[in-house]
């Protein structure tokens, strides 16, 4: 959900939250569809974040729970669950964690907890598992971070950014905006474009999806042997044991490696990339995507 | 007076521990490991250092396979099932996805002959001698994060264990069967648990794990007959007005603070105290809404054993806000600093520093920036500590930080070799792009996404103690490789054993990085090694993957 959606939502829930506690009940449940079987699908196991078994939630029931939830709770504990006026955040809530269909939820809603001044709510089996579903998809939206939205990132200066481009950051020196660059903004997303050019060599790990190699960035090498005769190529492997190319015609060759012996000659041609790392500013970042964005 | 009577107790206690053939006699926790690897660090210190010397610099390139065991994890037909969840699907209870199939992080406990270890959901005794699998033990889960297991604690006859559901679950070491086990954390607030129980005296102390929904971090001990706790100490204060709830803005913030306890600590029997690093605080990768230092999160901790009560702390990170956690194992080391012997505790920091304490007090002695590539300071403040630099803070359009969230290093235990007074560990120069995801006054979870911008690579750092800088340093050349995730384990044989990021293990000359030998194993070493003993003839026995690896030499 978006920020701006929050606040419409909180807006929303001042104004129908009176209404809904004089009613005592929700809007129409015209549309309801199939319900929702929260708990059934298998555990998901890490990756991204969430140990927990998340299911894939019923997306009617999730918006009809959050159209619940607005209209009689949102008041207390906040549009978006997380707390308001005297409510506390519910998806903190210990009896919101532990629940799964709405069988933990179900009891508070019914009989209230008039000590700390909640009131009962006589919701119907339905209307208590839609909450449940719209509270658990908000858990499940915080817990797993590799689903995590990177909201607009173009925020940058794209006049500054052309500057760097021919200026400090040297990129023109490899690259041109008529030439390899032309229609970069148009074909990746200003993210992976941000990727793109802060390490171009496959994917971005964490979360990122491991990407072939160029035959244009593949790392190089010579290795010369104590006799003179040399090999180049595609470097496959180097370890402080083993050295592996490709040469242009497609040989594989093998080398053990002793200290220094054979002589390796290793040339990255996305070295620059790597130095630049410790050289931007979140400016020449941000003026960098910025400006690669414009060139369709 | 106080050593004698702790000598005392300790032969109280082994005299009829020596009566059973298994059972592990608790004088070998107080010593450096020779006969045994009997917990986590071989002792209580943190140094990983054998005092062995069969296998030295003269003989080691004679080094020999002697045996490899492939563990088989799951539901397996010989294995001893227990455990509170559903029956496992297809694949017998092996997870997939991220964290899938076997890897051993754990460090193997070796006690009279067997070999015990685990990973998540599983735990095994193997014959040292031969690498046989004496039993197989599989717990069913009701899930949480499986993506490791440090090993297991051992007293007497019992072995204890954590499992990705939060449970301690304490084994019969004769014959893998099930004594007990208690819930130690609620699975469904995103608790997951990974640490090796340490055992001190009748305490079997448990940590935690759990990020993703910013609940707060504790450390428990436990009685080894019953499982009945006997202490807990919250990571964060619990109410306005307690110490430390000054660093925090309200008790919501502190309620919900993080602060993980997922490494094995150590332990100073002098002192009587237990020291562990803990982890970050919550929301991870935003300060927003936890304005302050965020006592005692990303922080060195020394409590007292029996009560479980705060005696001391030192902050490596106040108020962090890129997921380095402190957790990394706080290192004893006794030592000269200054021209006088000292009682030390040193700590190779994710955060991309090195620190030394006094270990008596917590006193601040040195802090030293461990990988070239760190960016995210300002430099340091009159107590040592990093001051952070407000424009590497996660944002909507993103900062560029190094190291990234895994950082400079992690739990893969160091070593400290009292003899070059040097500590090892790998580093990573990596770095990542933070954008904030989550622009609410109270942010949730992560509240931010990150994505890898590239690596300077792994580098395999020998640290002067006194000085915290690297005075040798060996760079994987393998750049393609993500690793340096392997520990490290010396030896007065004059050798530093730690895995590198192409699959190999390798022994260096501790005192210059000098490679030694090495041997090609399927995987990267995926735990810390160990060494031992048995019949006249020393072992160095490696996880790497799904597979324990051990070698000898040739009588």
């Amino acid at each position: 959900m978006s920020k701006d959606a929050l606040i419409y939502g909180a807006a929303l829930a001042l104004f129908l939250g009176t209404v809904a506690h004089v009613a005592g009940q929700a809007p129409s449940r015209a549309d309801r569809s199939a319900p929702a079987a929260p708990g059934k699908a298998a555990p998901r196991r890490g990756g991204g974040g969430g140990g927990r078994g998340y299911p894939e939630y019923d997306q009617a029931a999730v918006e009809r729970g959050q159209r619940v939830f607005v209209a009689s709770c949102g008041f207390c504990h906040g549009a978006n669950a997380k707390g308001g006026e005297g409510g506390p955040d519910l998806l903190r809530s210990v009896v919101v964690l532990d629940d799964d269909e709405g069988e933990k939820i179900g009891p508070v809603i019914l009989n209230g907890r008039l000590d700390k001044g909640m009131p009962k709510f006589p919701m119907t089996q339905e209307q208590i598992s839609d909450i449940a579903t719209f509270l658990h998809q908000r858990i499940k939206d915080a817990a797993l971070r590799g689903t995590y939205r990177i909201l607009n990132i173009v925020t940058g200066d794209p006049k500054a950014g052309e500057a760097y481009f021919n200026g400090a950051g040297k990129c023109n020196s490899c690259h041109s905006p008529t030439g390899d660059l032309k229609g970069i903004g148009s074909k990746y997303d200003p993210v992976t474009l941000q990727g793109k050019f802060l390490m171009p060599r496959g994917g971005r790990g964490r979360f990122g999806p491991a990407e072939p190699e160029s035959d244009r960035a593949a790392v190089r090498v010579t290795v010369t042997l104590p006799s003179g005769q040399s090999f180049s190529g595609k470097l496959d492997r180097i370890d402080d044991f083993n050295v592996a190319l490709t040469t242009a015609g497609g040989e594989y060759h093998s080398f053990t490696r002793r200290g220094d012996v054979p002589k390796v000659e290793i040339h990255d041609p996305l070295q620059a990339h790597l130095d630049m790392l410790t050289k931007y500013t979140n400016a020449d970042m941000h003026n960098l995507t910025a400006y690669l964005v414009t060139l369709k | 007076m106080k050593i004698n009577r702790l000598l005392l107790s300790v032969l109280f206690i082994a005299a009829p521990a020596a009566l059973f053939g298994q059972a592990l006699d608790p004088a070998l926790l107080l010593q450096p490991p020779t006969s045994a690897w009997p917990t986590y660090n071989g002792d209580y210190s943190g140094r990983r250092f054998s005092p062995l010397t069969q296998i030295n610099q003269s003989n080691v390139k004679h080094l020999t396979l002697a045996w490899v065991y492939r563990a088989a994890a799951g539901m397996t037909g010989g294995a001893i099932v227990g455990g509170e969840g559903p029956e496992p699907g297809p694949g017998g209870g092996v997870a997939a996805g991220p964290f899938g199939g076997t890897t051993i992080k754990a460090t193997p406990l070796m006690v009279n002959g067997i070999l015990y270890f685990s990973t998540p959901d599983n735990a095994w005794a193997v014959d040292a001698r031969s690498g046989r699998e004496l039993w197989h033990y599989f717990w069913k889960t009701r899930g949480g994060i499986h993506i490791g297991n440090r090993g297991m604690g051992m007293y007497g006859n019992w072995l204890f264990f954590e499992t990705p559901d939060n449970y301690l679950v304490s084994l019969d070491a004769r014959t893998g069967k099930e004594r007990w086990h208690v819930e130690i954390a609620d699975v469904k607030q995103e608790y997951f648990s990974t640490p090796a129980p340490i055992i001190v005296g009748n305490h079997v102390i448990v940590g935690t794990g759990g990020d993703s929904l910013d609940v707060p971090g504790f450390l428990e001990a436990h009685d080894p007959e019953t499982g009945a706790i006997q202490w807990k100490w919250w990571t964060e204060p619990l109410k306005k007005g307690d110490p430390g709830s000054e660093t925090w803005p309200d008790e919501y913030s502190m309620r919900h603070g993080g602060g993980m306890t997922w490494i094995p600590g150590t332990y100073d029997p002098e002192l009587h105290l237990y020291y562990i690093g803990t982890g970050n605080p919550n929301p991870v990768e935003t300060g927003r809404g936890r304005e302050g230092d965020n006592l005692w999160t990303c922080s060195i901790v020394a409590l007292n054993v029996d009560t479980g009560k705060l005696v001391w702390y030192y902050q490596v990170s106040p108020h962090d806000t890129h997921d380095w956690d402190a957790a990394e194992t706080p290192v004893l080391i006794d030592g000269e600093f200054n021209g006088r012997p000292r009682k030390l505790l040193a700590q190779a920091s994710r955060n991309g520093y090195f620190f030394l304490l006094d270990r008596t007090n917590g006193e601040h002695l040195v802090t030293a920036p461990l990988i070239e590539t760190l960016n995210w300071s300002k430099g340091l403040n009159a107590k040592g500590q990093p001051i952070g630099d407000p424009e590497k803070e996660s944002t909507v359009d993103g900062v560029l930080v190094s190291p990234a969230s895994g950082g400079a290093t992690n739990w893969p235990p160091p070593s400290f070799d009292p003899e070059t007074g040097l500590f090892y560990v790998n580093t990573s120069e990596s770095f990542s792009v933070f954008y904030l995801t989550d622009t609410d006054p109270h942010p949730e979870g992560y509240a931010a996404a990150e994505r890898s911008a590239g690596s300077y690579g792994n580098t395999l750092r020998a640290i002067d103690y006194k000085t915290g800088k690297t005075v040798w340093k060996h760079h994987y050349p393998n750049m393609a490789g993500f690793g340096g995730m392997s520990g490290m384990l010396t030896t007065a044989g004059k050798l530093l054993f730690t895995g590198d990021n192409a699959q190999h293990l390798l022994a260096y000359d501790p005192a210059d990085g000098k490679i030694l030998w090495h041997a090609g194993l399927t995987a990267n070493v995926s735990n810390g090694p160990i060494t031992y003993m048995l019949d006249g003839q020393q072992y160095l026995v490696v996880g790497a993957g799904d597979s324990l690896y051990a070698f000898t030499l040739e009588p």
